[in-house]
């Protein structure tokens, strides 16, 4: 055979078989192009000099590393449906005279071309959206660094390792299936799998009991903290819940139902319940990675915008003034400077100070046996261990309470006043460490608003102790705290100056101390969820061209299976419009199951979101419901928009 | 009383651009008697298939007109053509066309399905067509699990449970053996005995032995008959030889 035979077969064959080698080839291009534009992002050096720069830089890691092992899976799984369809055609070769080595060969070819041409224009396609995507996160982020075009020789790199070892891995597959299958069964390949399904009813216990777990543990959970340790079991159950009933779950339904002869024997359900039963056996798997997807994007959609667009109140919550200090195992001598250098400050003619509160504390975690309360001897094991059962207590000497409530309490000794954000404290007297006090009187902090119980533990006890020295006693070991707290106002530029030049004083001075402000961490902030909202918005995408191309070539394969039998229906007295109905119907039940799914996935993990987020500083429970409507809405009509333009190429085929 | 009229058929294909024009029927004149079992045979190309294609309405004539129980079926409008097709016709395919998504049970029923018949009656229409085609205990199985015969009986028994005007028959024996062939035609004669009506296209001179009458198109117009009178099938199966013979050398045929 001449030279360039086998390259040349390779070519015509990818043509003749673009309308399932287009959309393949696309979607590798397109996965080239976000891995290699994700990961030169992260190369960027101006990110590493911007205050919060490093968080952008491993959010954008992490991505890299998502897009790499989705592309594994995703171009493995197109790749393989993409053998089933061609098995005949190879079949042919074989028989007509091409030995299995010469098949070999001209896949080699064609595997190599589709590699060649997917890397290359997908790397030229990164490197000419680099700019476009660089500046469009530089948008959300607001982050102003020089733009500049660079073309990172690593990224480039990784790209080619990544995808020339995807291609080769998926090639080595198919040669494996000509090589193990003989030609009669290449020449079936596609015609398989014509047997009526039979119901597995383990499988279908196995999904109902997990996908209610995962129902259970998301609807049934309180504690904010186990929220975010049982989402993930959660998060399992309900994968493989939705793979059992999609596979075994709704073959079962379906024939059931056409065991009932009233219902089966009907013109609508007749040929749409023995339909749906073969196509949920083929598709079921497609389906439920479909539906997985949906779910992840419509989840990480909701809330990256959720926390972008409530940042502010997240940032509010985590920072109830704008500067705080902080200092831990105080001693006097230091606050003496602390109290000094923030006079200071406050001298500035450019910012005016407000809201201005500071007391001593000592905030323990302990565990709690009736009235009396002890300070974990380990911590480290115990707030992971027994979280739920621990007691925040925050001790405050009546002086420093007085002095910023404008009170006049009086304690005698071995009396305590206990203040609570949530519940009231029941007992008459408290133990302490071994220090027994009497309650002079427990209430609610009726007044929880105000800026000095903002800045309190929440959902713990607030206890006034008559001096620091009772306070001292009590905390044993623990020592006590300085708190100081205050809202600035002025010029933002100068107020960051200014406070950059006090937290270096006082770094000086007193290194224990530490000084957050709202300003600087702002951008912190902003980095992180813009980070995160860009991620999502850029997973989305990906997660999107994944489920098109999917819906895609189920659509296409389902098209040519389903053209003869509707050929015969209407050779047999059913008229188009009867067959058009049925073939709507099905489709349409085939496309709205998924994300009808994830639909009622999202909203039995609502409220275990909610917890989370929660404990991620984001309360706004109606800004999150808003979000969530708004993502599924939109994806919503996205999701129809391509199952429209895919159900046009389906009609083609099957008229 | 003539069940079924053909009058001056014609039919023209034009291919897609309007280049060239086939002549597949010219002028094609006869008529099918209540009860009578009529074979049309010919060579590839003769115009049978689409003769039967405008027969089953599933084609438009270019001119002329087909008369079922004195309807135009041209004049059906395409709203009310399958409708017509299920309750007058039935057929049977070459290839049997059963759909390997039902059984062979739901296969059988799904014209009756479609005209919203309830379940019992489905049931009793078929427990007697299933015991004169002998697949009453394969019901349940589906079309890859049983042979070409059992399909196509099948396939029959779909066709019969309308209790239609007409069969008509597309070369039912051409993909069975020739014991399932025997077999099937044994089973014609005897719903055409029973008073059915059958109209089949075949090339197959053992299968058109059995009709009562066999017609030769050629060119596209009936070119000859045969009436099967009181002949037997083997003399039958001769006389269809000898005008096949002829037919193909081109002679003058003497009756």
């Amino acid at each position: 055979m001449s030279k360039g035979f086998f390259p040349k077969l390779a070519l015509i064959n990818i043509k003749k078989n673009k309308q399932s080698y287009l959309p393949y080839i696309i979607s590798c291009i397109c996965t080239v192009m976000m891995f290699y534009i994700m990961h030169s992002i992260s190369r960027n050096k101006g990110l590493f000099e911007m205050y919060g720069g490093d968080y952008i830089v491993s959010i954008l890691n992490m991505g890299a590393i998502i897009i790499a092992i989705f592309s594994i899976i995703f171009l493995f799984y197109t790749n393989s449906f993409l053998m089933k369809r061609r098995k005949k055609e190879l079949g042919l070769y074989n028989i007509l005279g091409l030995e299995k080595k010469h098949i070999g060969k001209m896949m080699l070819y064609e595997t190599a071309i589709i590699a060649f041409a997917s890397i290359a224009i997908g790397l030229l396609g990164g490197m000419l959206l680099y700019k476009f995507i660089f500046m469009l996160l530089l948008k959300i982020i607001s982050f102003q660094i020089p733009l500049t075009f660079s073309v990172p020789a690593s990224s480039v790199a990784f790209t080619i390792l990544l995808f020339g070892a995807i291609f080769t891995l998926s090639l080595l597959f198919n040669l494996g299936q000509v090589h193990l299958a003989n030609p009669v069964e290449l020449l079936k390949g596609s015609n398989q799998g014509e047997k009526e399904p039979r119901v597995k009813w383990p499988l279908v216990l196995i999904g109902v009991v997990s996908l209610g777990a995962g129902y259970a543990i998301a609807l049934f959970i309180e504690s904010p903290l186990e929220a975010l340790s049982s989402f993930f079991v959660a998060v399992i159950c309900v994968m493989i819940g939705t793979y059992a009933l999609f596979t075994a779950g709704s073959i079962a339904l379906l024939k059931m139902l056409k065991k009932n002869k009233k219902y089966y024997y009907k013109i609508n359900h007749f040929t749409s319940v023995s339909g749906m039963i073969y196509r949920m056996k083929q598709n079921a798997v497609g389906l439920s990675n479909i539906c997985i997807l949906c779910t992840a994007i419509l989840i990480m959609l909701s809330t990256t915008i959720s926390f972008y667009a409530g940042q502010e109140n997240v940032l509010r919550t985590r920072y109830p003034q704008d500067i705080i200090i902080r200092y831990n195992n105080a001693n006097d001598e230091n606050i003496a400077k602390i109290n000094e250098l923030i006079d200071t400050f406050k001298e500035n003619e450019e910012v005016s100070v407000s809201n201005a509160i500071s007391y001593r504390h000592s905030t323990l975690l302990t565990s709690r046996d009736a009235d009396s309360f002890a300070t974990y001897e380990d911590t480290e094991n115990s707030i992971y261990t027994s979280i739920s059962e621990s007691f925040l207590l925050t001790l405050i000497p009546l002086n420093d309470f007085n002095q910023m409530k404008g009170t006049s309490l009086t304690l005698d000794d071995g009396e305590v006043y206990i203040y609570s954000s949530k519940n009231i404290y029941e007992g008459s007297t408290i133990t302490i460490n071994g220090h027994a006090f009497n309650v002079k009187e427990a209430s609610l902090s009726s007044d929880s608003d105000d800026t000095m119980s903002k800045t309190f533990a929440q959902g713990s006890y607030n206890i006034i102790v008559k001096d620091i020295n009772i306070l001292n006693q009590a905390a044993a070991s623990a020592g006590f705290s300085y708190f100081i707290g205050f809202d600035v106002e002025g010029n933002q530029d100068t107020v960051i100056h200014l406070t950059d030049t006090l937290k270096s004083q006082l770094s000086e001075n007193v290194p224990e101390a530490y000084l957050e402000s709202l300003e600087s961490e702002r951008q912190s902030f902003l980095s992180l969820y813009g980070g995160l909202l860009f991620l999502g918005i850029f997973l989305g995408i990906l997660f999107m061209l994944a489920t098109t191309l999917i819906i895609y070539y189920k659509q296409v394969s389902e098209g040519y299976e389903d053209k003869e039998r509707f050929e015969i229906m209407q050779k047999v007295g059913m008229s188009k419009n009867e067959v058009k109905k049925s073939i709507k119907s099905q489709i349409v039940m085939i496309f709205t199951l998924p994300l009808a799914t994830a639909i009622i996935h999202i909203a039995f993990a609502f409220k275990i979101i909610t917890k989370i987020l929660a404990v991620l500083n984001l309360s706004d429970v109606p800004l999150f419901v808003i979000c969530t409507i708004i993502t599924i809405a939109v994806f919503s009509l996205i999701y129809g928009i391509v199952y429209s333009l895919t159900a046009k190429t389906y009609y083609k085929i099957v008229q | 009383m003539a069940i079924l009229q053909v009058n001056n058929l014609k039919k023209i294909y034009t291919t897609r651009f309007g280049g060239n024009q086939v002549q597949a029927l010219t002028n094609v004149n006869f008529s099918v008697e209540e009860g009578e079992y009529v074979a049309i045979m010919g060579e590839s190309g003769s115009g049978k298939t689409t003769l039967l294609n405008i027969l089953a309405s599933l084609d438009k004539p270019t001119g002329g007109q087909v008369l079922l129980n004195h309807k135009n079926i041209a004049e059906i409008k395409e709203k009310e053509i399958s409708a017509f097709r299920r309750k007058n016709l039935g057929f049977v395919f070459q290839d049997f066309n059963l759909l390997d998504t039902f059984s062979l049970q739901d296969n059988i029923f799904l014209p009756l399905v479609l005209s919203g018949k309830s379940f019992d009656e489905m049931n009793t229409r078929l427990q007697p067509i299933a015991r004169k085609l002998e697949i009453g205990d394969i019901l349940n199985k589906f079309p890859y699990e049983v042979s070409g015969g059992q399909k196509q009986r099948a396939a029959a028994a779909r066709a019969l449970i309308t209790h239609p005007k007409l069969v008509l028959a597309d070369e039912p024996t051409g993909s069975l053996d020739s014991k399932s062939s025997g077999h099937l035609l044994r089973i014609f004669s005897d719903i055409n005995t029973d008073g059915q009506t059958i109209v089949m296209v075949t090339h197959s001179t053992k299968a058109a032995s059995h009709a009562k009458r066999v017609m030769f198109i050629k060119d596209g117009e009936v070119f000859h008959q045969l009436y099967k009178g009181t002949m037997t099938n083997e003399q039958m199966f001769q006389k269809i030889s000898d005008t096949l013979s002829v037919l193909t050398t081109g002679g003058e045929v003497s009756e």
